[in-house]
């Protein structure tokens, strides 16, 4: 198994809500990337947004000063 | 600090495991012991005996037939619980991913990228890995520069998953220079690796 490293993860409502972040984190250099939601997050079907860890707070500007809304953030070894 | 390198090129299991299992035992202090190998089951093998011993341990593919697997030390060790030393053969099934597409499913196009691209990432995840993952049509744009699953097939390729790509496929989307995992791969292995699979998984 590939080593694992801490992450922040931004989970959305919906999957439209994650390929919208997704386009504009690229659009402005935004670190991280999509995945499937982790099993110890939810059950259910998503995708999110998944950053090491150390890059989180830039997400989370990012966020904040964009329209952009996530439905949670959890800290996770992934 | 101490860095040790053991050299187990061109060594089959389970010789590679033994000259890493020697330097383990033998290491007093924090470090790492590098170990460089010539093929996948060597480095299946020495990141279980890593696990075994509850060591860290990373492997990377330097090039064609070199792999070099790190595991890291953080003083000598407990006496080891199994002296003797564990080499399965070739513990991966011989499961073979298929990626026909550079989307996952019917539908919305935008919606199949993102789906492909967790696909290919919940593969890297997988406990048991695919032995093959093959790419060919739109699939033969994914393990090139500037795709989005290139680190996770990267990842693949270090823990000794094959990555194969059409190079008609490479050809007709002028991608041929700019493959960057893996080789490329011609019909009749593409048909024989199919043919000689257990299982074949495609999204």
């Amino acid at each position: 198994m590939l080593e694992k490293t801490f992450k922040k993860v931004f989970t959305f409502n919906s999957t439209t809500d994650a390929i919208a972040f997704e386009r504009a984190c690229k659009n402005n250099d935004i670190p991280g990337r999509l995945i499937p939601v982790p099993r110890a997050i939810s059950a259910g079907c998503g995708i999110c947004w998944s950053v090491p860890a150390e890059d989180g707070e830039k997400v989370e500007e990012f966020m904040k000063a964009s329209e952009l809304r996530c439905s949670g953030i959890y800290d996770m070894l992934l | 600090m101490a860095n040790i390198v053991v050299n187990a090129v061109g060594q089959n299991c389970p010789i590679p495991v033994v000259m890493t299992t020697k330097e383990l035992n033998a290491v007093t202090e924090a470090g790492t012991v590098e170990t460089h190998v010539d093929n996948e089951v060597a480095v299946q093998n020495l990141l279980r005996l890593a696990s075994s011993k509850g060591l860290e341990a990373k492997s990377e593919k330097i090039e064609e037939k070199h792999f070099v697997v790190t595991i890291t030390v953080t003083g000598p060790l407990a006496e080891a619980a199994c002296e003797e030393c564990e080499c399965a053969g070739d513990a991966r099934e011989n499961t073979v991913v298929v990626v026909s597409s550079d989307r996952m499913g019917e539908g919305n196009d935008e919606l199949g990228k993102v789906l492909i691209k967790g696909f290919i990432y919940a593969v890297s995840q997988l406990e048991k890995l695919p032995k093959t993952v093959i790419f060919y049509n739109g699939g033969a744009t994914l393990p090139v520069e500037g795709s989005a699953s290139l680190e996770d097939l990267k990842n693949l390729e270090a823990q000794g998953v094959e990555i194969l790509t059409c190079g008609t496929c490479l050809d007709y989307y002028n991608l041929k220079e700019k493959l960057a995992v893996g080789s490329v791969t011609n019909m009749y292995t593409i048909v024989e690796t199919i043919a000689n699979a257990t299982k074949v998984i495609k999204p």
